[in-house]
């Protein structure tokens, strides 16, 4: 059975995907000492093709930190960064890019970024979550997303992606910021704010 | 004519055309050749099974049980004869390791499955790993390359070449 969400449903998980990068943005400005500006949250119900070609080109090559969630509901967030966004972090953090400690710090942004989005999360809907140790690899974009989602979900009918972009000021550095819920986390998501009965 | 996305299947006998299956991870690029009568085909293979009767037909190439099928007939139709269809697939691999099952494998598995039901040789394989992969076949030449992230395309198949059975099989999933 395929899942659909209302515009009511969407309109939630647009404020909670809002006020959780909102949450990381802050600890990624804290962490940098520069402003992190954020856009509005995109909220996309589509079918897994659509998802990953939102995403980018999908063999086009980007650097992905993979935060696992576990807890009361399963999924993932995911960093989506540009090489050269990746060199500009690790430049602004004082390690060299691509280098051993240069991965480790990216993970350690992917750790604080990820922590500070399920603790917003957390906060607004009552649930347990907590973050695993990040994955980190460079790879193409459309092999990143897809095997992430199918790993999420084998429903490759409507897959939800919580999409915003967190942007470093002056410097060339933006962040995607992607939370893939299984189709359940997503009910369990809308539980406690009253919504999960709509569709 | 170009990509092939995931779940779809497409079918070209016009020289210079190209199929491409880009950023595959755990997904299947499967390329089917017929160099006499000029037909190439891609299908983006998702998942391994379809579990039932088949589904919306929108996507006919996203199940490996029912993809390998459609594709053949998709290429028989374009005027490919099956005994002359060379095979040959890029993708499957394990991105991440999430304590998940491996469905890259499965999905290698399940379209290796499908071929050899049909009798169609496999003429070379890429599977397996952990990097993502680009399959590309030009219609006409029939040259079929793989690239994997961050590397160069490299010559999978030379429909004109003596020499495309070199990397047959090679490097089939650990």
């Amino acid at each position: 059975m395929t899942p659909r969400y209302t515009e009511l449903q969407l309109d939630a998980l647009r404020e909670l995907a809002n006020i959780a990068s909102g949450h990381a943005a802050t600890s990624l400005s804290q962490m940098l000492g520069r402003e992190v500006g954020l856009n509005v949250p995109r909220v996309l119900a589509l079918p897994l093709a659509d998802a990953v070609d939102a995403c980018g080109s999908p063999d086009d090559d980007i650097t992905g930190v993979v935060i696992p969630l576990e807890g009361d509901i399963a999924g993932v967030v995911l960093l989506l960064i540009e090489p050269r966004g990746a060199e500009t972090l690790c430049r602004l953090l004082g390690v060299e890019a691509w280098s051993e400690i240069g991965e480790s710090a990216l993970r350690e942004i992917g750790n604080i970024l990820g922590t500070s989005c399920l603790n917003a999360l957390a906060s607004m809907t009552g649930l347990h979550l907590e973050p695993c140790p990040p994955h980190l690899t460079t790879d193409m974009l459309g092999a990143i997303v897809s095997s992430l989602a199918l790993s999420q979900t084998a429903s490759t009918e409507l897959v939800l992606v919580l999409d915003s972009e967190l942007e470093v000021a002056n410097e060339p550095c933006s962040i995607s910021f992607v939370l893939l819920p299984t189709a359940g986390g997503v009910t369990d998501l809308l539980t406690p704010l009253g919504l999960a009965e709509a569709a | 004519m170009g990509t092939v996305r995931m779940g779809e299947i497409e079918v070209s006998k016009r020289a210079g055309d190209e199929l491409v299956a880009r950023g595959l991870g755990s997904c299947i690029g499967l390329a089917l050749i017929d160099r006499m009568s000029g037909v190439a085909g891609m299908a983006h293979v998702v998942l391994p099974e379809s579990n039932g009767p088949a589904p919306g037909s929108d996507e006919p190439g996203k199940f490996a049980d029912l993809a390998v099928p459609a594709l053949i007939a998709r290429m028989q139709k374009a005027g490919a004869v099956l005994r002359r269809v060379d095979a040959v697939m890029a993708g499957g691999a394990r991105m991440f390791d999430l304590g998940e099952m491996d469905i890259g494998a499965r999905n290698a598995a399940a379209v290796k499955a499908g071929l050899t039901r049909a009798g169609v040789a496999i003429r070379a394989a890429e599977t397996g790993g952990n990097r993502g992969r680009t399959l590309r076949v030009t219609v006409g030449q029939f040259v079929v390359t793989v690239r994997e992230a961050g590397e160069d395309p490299v010559v999978l198949f030379d429909g004109k070449s003596s020499k495309r059975f070199a990397r047959t099989a090679a490097r089939v999933a650990a």
